[in-house]
């Protein structure tokens, strides 16, 4: 029988890890900015975790969600509140608030098992404004609209301040989040996710519990999205609704989907590109056009992002994940490539 | 006791105004829907950029004109309905034809990129200042036994019932109609039985741009500001086309109007007894759509959708 990863080349996720810890000095050497690089990383690195969660459940499950920044402002408003006002310690916190956010999760997985789709999207969608209204409606400890300040994380008695020490917080937590979600998506639970994607009637044939399993894809997504969260208010040391739009929802679903739906590495390039795009290649690209058009107006910015990602969902259908397999078997089959196939 | 009931009454009217509105909003995610599977994103940007359209036939021609009049208002409607002819078939071109074959998730991308793209450029030419609109009508009112209604509110659900049986009678009736029944049946019978499928689509995204201007030239008077976050109300359509089941037309405006209604009597009367309404008054929508969806997960004239293993 052939193990679990038999199939795959793993030398290199050492190097990847390694190249990840020392990134930090290698741009402090290379750029004097590297301050906002780090800043940039950092909440691509909240981002990552978020998305391999919302990957699990679109990309596997097959199950639409539009309102997954409603889950990162569980988490983030929970850990708030537990450590500045409750007086537990970040550890714990950092356990309890993405359980709490996944439980909200099966709440959002009850109607799931009856709504599927676009329908489903839309549920997602109400239950992001709903939390976000319920926030500001619970003014007492979450200060309304106002937004919340946010201590910093203090990790066995170390107190992590600078963008530095959030990196290496953060991106050890990426990569617990991306190990775990590869491990879940190869694993008993992950085929079940699988195959309820795939055909509903046949998985349950198969004797796959639907309800089971759905209500399982909600709570772990929302406890990533959660853990996420967490992340988020301890680290940008304020909060407030205006953090979580549903715009914000709907990027990561485009963040996913650009990757490639349905692979953890994929959600992981996708939101890499979508972050890196909208806060470093977008201002270069506006620098570029400011140095022979005059322009004053900040919306340059998102035509910009707009134009580039609609120029690469047209030419690009199947997302990031998907150019790079192509990619691979071009190389695979090199001498012998049909051309056609291959435009 | 009379009061309340005057209060109500008035409510509930002003509410199927903006309900006909979230109507026409909603009839264009549903045509498109229905004929290409496709939710777009960009159907509240569409009647931004309609609105904005209009907006600037009515200040060009009044200035050109030197005063206003009902028929400059005509006028501008026409022009703003051939720019939407002009917009949606070469949306079509952009976005439809290109993304035929592949998954629907891209073209939801597309629609969600081009919404960025068009809120972008529009924010661009139109500066950052909120227009005005004027309205035809004015601030005029007429009064019904103590209901003080607004002509613009009748204007906008007398459009709305003409533009819908409009729709109703192309839909069931004519050639073209029946061709796009089909096609949103089943675009492969549909292209063997020799129906152009990729003109029917074509139409399809024309009719709901033409649908999106009007709502946007109904709507922006009605709000009194225009500027790019009146895209943001497509959204609020969104659930009007699910309560009444994506894909139903007759869905669509049933929920709309539905919508419109509660929302206006929960801002008004209901806050105005209940304290604790007003905390919920901009989720009540969704808080109702959930509602329904767990009953009924096809929405309400939706058709359960029946599989095949």
């Amino acid at each position: 029988m052939k193990g679990r990863y038999e199939d795959e080349n793993l030398y290199w996720i050492p190097l990847l890890i390694g190249f990840v810890l020392l990134l930090p000095f290698l741009l402090q050497s290379a750029t004097f900015s590297y301050k906002y690089y780090l800043f940039v990383l950092n909440m691509a690195g909240i981002y990552i975790i978020l998305t391999v969660g919302l990957d699990l459940l679109s990309g596997y499950t097959g199950l639409i969600s539009l309102g997954h920044g409603a889950f990162l402002a569980i988490g983030a408003y929970t850990s708030a509140i537990l450590v500045d006002q409750a007086g537990i310690s970040f550890f714990i916190s950092l356990i309890i608030s993405p359980l709490i956010a996944g439980l909200f999760g099966f709440v959002i997985g009850f109607p799931a098992l009856r709504i599927t789709g676009m329908y489903l999207g839309l549920t997602t969608m109400g239950f992001g404004f709903i939390v976000k209204r319920l926030i500001i409606a619970f003014r007492e400890w979450t200060h309304g609209a106002g937004g919340l300040d946010v201590s910093s994380p203090v990790l066995f008695g170390y107190t992590i301040k600078s963008d530095w020490d959030n990196y290496y917080l953060i991106y050890t937590c990426v990569i617990l989040a991306i190990f775990a979600g590869r491990r879940l998506a190869k694993s008993k639970i992950g085929r079940a996710f699988m195959a309820i994607r795939d055909s509903e009637q046949a998985a349950e044939a198969s004797g796959i519990n639907l309800a089971k399993y759905k209500m399982l894809a909600f709570f772990i997504s929302g406890l990533f999205a959660g853990f996420a969260g967490v992340l988020f208010a301890h680290t940008s040391h304020f909060i407030s609704t205006d953090h979580f739009d549903m715009l914000l929802s709907i990027y990561f679903i485009i963040m996913v989907l650009v990757g490639g739906a349905g692979s953890i590495y994929g959600a992981v390039l996708g939101t890499l590109f979508i972050v890196l795009l909208d806060n470093l290649y977008v201002p270069m690209i506006e620098d570029w056009i400011h140095s022979f058009m005059n322009t004053n107006a900040g919306d340059i910015q998102s035509l910009i992002f707009g134009l580039i990602m609609f120029l690469f969902i047209i030419f690009q259908p199947m997302g990031l994940y998907g150019m790079w397999l192509k990619l691979r078997i071009y190389w695979k089959i090199f001498p012998f490539n049909p051309r056609k196939r291959f435009t | 006791m009379i009061s309340l009931f005057t209060d109500i009454s008035q409510e509930v009217i002003s509410g199927i105004a903006l309900g006909s509105i979230y109507a026409l909003i909603a009839l264009g995610f549903t045509l498109i829907y229905k004929a290409t599977e496709v939710v777009n994103f960009a159907q509240g940007e569409l009647m931004m950029v309609g609105a904005f359209v209009n907006f600037f036939f009515v200040t060009q021609f009044i200035s050109s004109a030197g005063e206003s009049s009902l028929w400059i208002f005509f006028v501008a409607l026409i022009g703003s309905i051939i720019f939407a002819v002009a917009f949606g078939w070469i949306l079509d071109f952009v976005i439809n034809r290109p993304l035929k074959d592949e998954p629907i998730f891209s073209v939801i991308m597309a629609t969600i990129s081009l919404s960025i793209i068009l809120r972008a450029i529009v924010a661009m030419i139109a500066g950052p200042m909120s227009l005005l609109p004027v309205s035809p009508f004015g601030e005029n009112v007429i009064k019904i036994g103590g209901i003080v209604i607004s002509i613009l509110d009748i204007f906008i659900i007398g459009s709305a019932i003409i533009l819908v049986s409009l729709f109703y009678y192309f839909f069931n009736k004519t050639r073209w109609g029946i061709a796009m029944q089909a096609t949103s049946e089943d675009p492969i019978a549909a292209q063997l039985m020799g129906i152009p499928v990729n003109r029917v689509h074509a139409l399809v995204w024309i009719f709901s741009a033409i649908v999106a201007t009007i709502s946007g030239i109904l709507l922006a008077p009605r709000m009194s500001l225009l500027d790019t976050s009146m895209g943001f109300l497509g959204l609020k359509a969104f659930p009007a086309a699910v309560l009444g089941g994506f894909g139903s037309i007759g869905g669509a405006i049933v929920g709309g109007i539905i919508l419109g209604v509660i929302e206006t009597v929960s801002m008004g009367t209901l806050s105005f007894h209940f304290e604790w309404i007003k905390e919920i008054n901009d989720i009540i929508v969704w808080i109702v759509l959930i509602a329904v969806l767990m009953v009924k997960p096809d929405g309400l004239f939706g058709v359960e959708k029946v599989k095949k293993v």
